[in-house]
């Protein structure tokens, strides 16, 4: 019996959330996963080789092959989606009323556009350092 | 469809939080909901703390003593827990969510939960 009730509920677009939405919050999950492994393995074995990215400078030279902003802002496109489209599906379940929900809706996405722009402009500006 | 069951409200909110008397379904949305909200705010604290690299390398390596804290060690230690219960947890949820696995629910969560357990052995065992 209690099989059921688990197995009846799948994860689904919650009222509020439109399809698209929640696809793209179930396809960015995946991606995190191999983003977020290739994220580990490059900061802490690829940096400096025993001690990982522990200095300012260790940082900047790491950043000199241009594969590592490339992985940063892939990364930190797909997580800042991710995160921010889960906190809405999150504040979707206190039940706003249309208009608050289209406030906050402007403001994750004020959110995460001004964080990607600003993750961008750091990653290239990190790495423009070493030269 | 019936749609008065599970309506949303301000006050089921938070008992979203509590899955206790709840089965393993609630405890799995409870525990992914968690982590999902410490990994965002990690994820912002992340970024401002990263734009120290802009200011060079003084206010970075300064900021970096911290990381021998105690206690910024088992916020990090924290977050790559909460990382890995929430990944395995969601490995379960898009599986579920493309048709796989649907019935076998609970033994798919508990299966990446044993899994999460070693990863988390392995990782606690590998920073301290």
């Amino acid at each position: 019996m209690s099989q059921s009730t688990f197995s009846s509920s799948v994860s689904a677009p919650r009222p509020g959330e439109t399809t698209w939405l929640w696809l793209i919050k179930i396809v960015t999950g995946p991606l995190l996963l191999i983003v977020l492994l290739l994220h580990f393995i490059a900061n802490h074995y690829l940096g400096s080789m025993s001690s990982g990215l522990m200095t300012y400078d260790d940082v900047i030279r790491y950043f000199q092959n241009p594969i590592i902003p490339a992985i940063e802002i892939l990364f930190l496109i797909t997580v800042v989606t991710h995160s921010l489209i889960g906190l809405r599906g999150i504040l979707l379940d206190m039940n706003p009323s249309r208009p608050i929900l289209k406030v906050v809706t402007w403001l994750l996405v004020i959110l995460g556009v001004a964080s990607i722009v600003y993750g961008i402009w750091l990653a290239l500006t990190i790495a423009s350092k070493g030269s | 469809m019936n749609t008065t069951r599970n309506q949303p409200s301000a006050r089921k909110f938070w008992s979203w939080f509590i899955p206790i008397g709840r089965q393993v379904g609630g405890w799995a949305f409870a525990l992914n909901r968690i982590t999902a909200l410490g990994l965002t705010l990690y994820l912002f604290l992340h970024l401002i703390v990263l734009g120290l690299l802009a200011q060079g390398p003084g206010a970075y390596d300064k900021f970096l003593v911290l990381t021998e804290n105690p206690f910024i060690k088992l916020g990090e230690w924290l977050v790559v827990v909460a990382a890995i219960l929430h990944g395995l947890n969601g490995i379960r949820i898009v599986l579920t969510s493309f048709g796989v696995g649907v019935v076998r629910q609970r033994q798919l969560f508990y299966g990446f939960m044993i899994v999460a357990v070693f990863a988390i052995l392995i990782f606690t065992a590998r920073m301290y």
